[in-house]
């Protein structure tokens, strides 16, 4: 009753909309309270009434119970059954029976069960007790996810995550809940802010796979953009990137595999069942003793440009550097140029180009270093190019000056072993000079070469014996030939070999490796056309050949076989002598397209080709016939007997010559009497 | 220096059966061609893929090694091409025998 009215009063109260609308909440509250309590404590009595009846209901019960025992067993025993006592002893015996006890009289069953309970000194009364339920909340297990977005994002709105979860937000945050159901569930983080510790947005944990990071999105991008067309470059672009050097290095690079490339035709597709003709002319030419295989010439760089020297490279035998003089005719391109060409490939381009200010007189590989090549020049100088640097001019040269050279230098040669080596270079007028290829700067030793009261020897070519490093031999502009000695107590002109009445313009030492040793013969050229053979022993001329018909301007034995040799001379011919089998004429012969002079000859390290360089600038390349350049096991006992012969006819001439003095008038006597 | 990339150039141009010459960077854009510039475009964007899936089969077999050169041969014309870190050069020739 007081409730209900204090509930109308209360509500009169809020309608009227008094000012004291707090005081009247207050009172509100209080009565609720006040109301609350009573409850409680009605609660509480009807409790305790509920516990005195049940308490005194049990000892109602258990007072009872004895009596209605005994009258029970009166009655049962009047029956003839059993005591009650005993019945439930047996009962209680019995495990289980579920279906004739129920089926029975169940109040009995009942009243025996709670009358033999209090009977037993061990009642078993249930036990009631108040137990509190332990409620334990276990969280769910969360799946820690990761995701890139999450950790950047910032944290600094005030909202955080610990604090005031359980106030209630406004609808813009509950939206970004929503929002968050796309995003893979996170555990902590920024965005579950207004969720207790521990409960996810979703609710109960879901199984997502975790989803890729951000870059493979921005990889698919980029390979959507790819088949779009690449962005052109402007020319000035183009132009700029041509100007690299990067760009350079590559264009050398490539262009010189693409021409050898190219070059090589595609014979790989050659069909076999047509005429095999390649075997054909193979046959031809192992007939053939000199045919022409190829010839290079740079238009460029080798136009009438007369050839002053080659040389082969020891490491790569295919290597060949060919010095070349001065372009009369182009007065603004370099004079001197020096070019390596590659035999290997059919690519008919050099593969190196060197030039210098001052014609290139002789040039040579540095024997120990394969990259360096090295030359001398009209004007003195020893210039050295890399071909490891891209640059085309020397990389080192030595200094016009007293102590080196004044005058050209037609002859230089490596010498030594890896260790101790020395280029020795020598000028016309006589110098010889010992360099140290590291060092330029001066020579090592020097010294002029002097005959005869200090007469110095104009030195046009120079050749040392086989395995020799201390004894060469030199060709003069007068016509003799001059043994020297480098080091030693006889150093400088050993010995002079007079028998040329021309310049001397070239010498061949013997260095065919075989049985029987011939390093002690040599060969020389020269201007009156003539090639003579000579031994070191002798002061003079073995043997003179006298087929030329023109100044004779080199000539070179053969490195396989000990009796061939080769000439050229200055009408264009190339001979071929083989010392075994004719002295007097060559053995093969032939003439260069277009009959230019022949400056230089040289043999490949094989011994079956020959090169030659003539004054326009080609070097030709010919193949020896088989038969001609291979030596056969008895050349060098056949080459022991020729020349003995020589030597046997050379002293007959000798005596014949004599005889001819002496009796020059009987012969002319008797010429003229047949006449009569 | 660029005078002697023409001759270069030139004379692998003027070589026997030479078709033409293209200069690639490694973006794929041609740098310097002899061909009209539609065709440059059409082998440039073929040839550059076709270096490249080479380029992968080579360093996938081997990761030590690396592609050198390559050369398509076709009925009609042989395609040669020496790729670079930086560029690549592509030539093309005839193969009439």
């Amino acid at each position: 009753m007081m409730s209900q009215g204090v509930g109308i009063n209360a509500m009169d109260r809020l309608r009227l909309d008094s000012p004291d609308r707090r005081t009247a909440w207050k009172e509100e509250k209080e009565r609720k309270l006040a109301k609350l309590k009573q409850l409680r404590a009605e609660r509480e009595n009807r409790r305790r009434k509920q516990l005195e009846k049940e308490a005194q209901e049990a000892a109602v019960r258990a007072s009872s119970v004895p009596r209605d025992d005994q009258d029970l067993d009166k009655m049962l025993s009047s029956l003839g059954v059993a005591p009650v006592s005993e019945v439930l002893s047996s009962m209680s015996s019995m495990s289980s029976e579920p279906g004739g006890d129920h089926s029975g009289s169940p109040d009995k069953s009942l009243e025996a069960n709670s009358t033999a309970s209090p009977r037993t000194p061990s009642k078993k009364q249930p036990q009631l007790s108040v137990v509190s339920v332990q409620a334990t909340n276990i969280p769910p297990r969360e799946t820690v996810t990761y995701a890139k977005g999450v950790q950047t994002s910032g944290s600094g709105d005030g909202h955080g995550y610990y604090e005031d979860w359980w106030r209630p937000r406004k609808a813009e945050e509950e939206d970004n809940s929503l929002t968050m159901l796309d995003t893979p569930p996170i555990y902590g983080g920024g965005h579950n802010r207004h969720l207790p510790p521990g409960i996810l947005p979703t609710g109960m944990p879901t199984v997502q796979d975790v989803k890729p990071a951000l870059a493979t999105e921005a990889e698919k991008k980029v390979e959507e953009e790819k088949p779009q067309p690449p962005r052109e470059l402007s020319d000035e672009e183009k132009q700029m990137l041509m100007m690299t050097e990067e760009f350079h290095s590559f264009f050398d690079r490539s262009t010189r595999i693409l021409e050898r490339a190219l070059a090589e035709d595609a014979n790989i597709f050659v069909d076999y069942s047509h005429d095999y003709e390649e075997d054909g002319e193979a046959n031809e030419s192992g007939g053939i003793k000199l045919s022409l295989n190829r010839w290079f010439y740079d238009e460029r760089w080798s136009r009438n440009r007369c050839i002053t020297c080659m040389d082969w490279s020891p490491q790569y035998p295919e290597l060949l550097v060919a010095s070349y003089n001065n372009n009369e005719d182009s007065p603004h391109d370099p004079d001197g140029v020096a070019l390596v060409w590659n035999t290997k490939f059919k690519k008919d381009t050099p593969e190196y180009i060197f030039h210098c200010q001052s014609p290139v007189m002789s040039a040579t590989f540095a024997r120990f270093h394969p990259n360096l090549i090295i030359g001398g020049t009209y004007s003195g100088q020893i210039v050295l190019w890399d071909n490891r640097s891209q640059k085309r001019t020397p990389v080192q040269r030595s200094p016009l000056s007293a102590s080196a050279h004044t005058h050209p230098v037609y002859c230089m040669k490596v010498v030594g072993t890896q260790n101790a080596h020395n280029l020795i270079s020598v000028s016309t007028d006589g110098k010889m000079c010992s360099w140290s290829l590291d060092m330029l700067s001066q020579p090592q030793e020097s010294m002029e070469l002097q005959h005869k009261q200090s007469r110095a020897v104009a030195v046009t070519c120079m050749a040392f014996p086989h395995g020799d490093v201390n004894n060469f031999i030199v060709g003069s502009e007068e016509g003799a030939v001059f043994t020297a000695c480098r080091h030693g107590s006889k150093a400088g002109i050993v010995d002079a070999y007079e028998g040329h009445q021309g310049p001397v313009t070239g010498i061949s030492t013997h260095s065919t490796p075989g049985p029987i040793d011939f390093s002690h013969l040599f060969l020389t050229s020269s201007i009156d056309w003539t090639v003579k053979l000579w031994s070191v022993k002798e002061t003079k001329p073995l043997y003179s050949f006298e087929d030329n018909g023109d100044y004779v301007y080199e000539v070179a034995w053969s490195p396989i076989h000990p009796a061939l040799f080769t000439t050229v001379d200055g009408s264009g011919r190339i001979d071929l002598w083989n010392l075994n089998q004719d002295t007097e004429v060559p053995t093969a012969s032939t003439v260069v397209e277009g009959s230019p002079a022949l400056n230089r000859v040289s043999w490949t390290n094989s011994g079956q080709q020959i090169t030659v360089g003539d004054d326009m600038g080609k070097i030709w390349i010919y193949d020896v016939g088989e038969q001609l350049a291979l030596p056969r096991a008895d050349d060098w006992a056949r080459l022991v007997h020729t020349m003995g012969e020589l030597k046997n006819n050379q002293a007959d001439d000798d005596q014949s010559t004599r005889h001819y003095d002496s009796s020059f008038s009987s012969l002319t006597s008797l010429s003229s009497s047949p006449l009569r | 220096m660029s005078a002697e990339v023409e001759e270069t150039l030139k004379r692998i141009q003027s070589h026997k059966g030479v078709v033409g010459v293209i200069v690639v960077n490694a973006e794929g854009i041609p740098i310097k061609s002899t061909l009209d510039n539609p065709t440059t475009i059409q082998y440039t964007g073929l040839i550059s893929g076709l270096t490249d899936k080479a380029r992968s089969v080579v360093r996938d077999l081997d990761p030590t090694n690396d592609l050198t050169f390559l050369r398509v041969r076709s009925k009609k014309h042989e395609i040669m091409i020496a790729p670079d870190k930086e560029y690549m050069l592509i030539v093309v020739q005839n193969t009439n025998e």
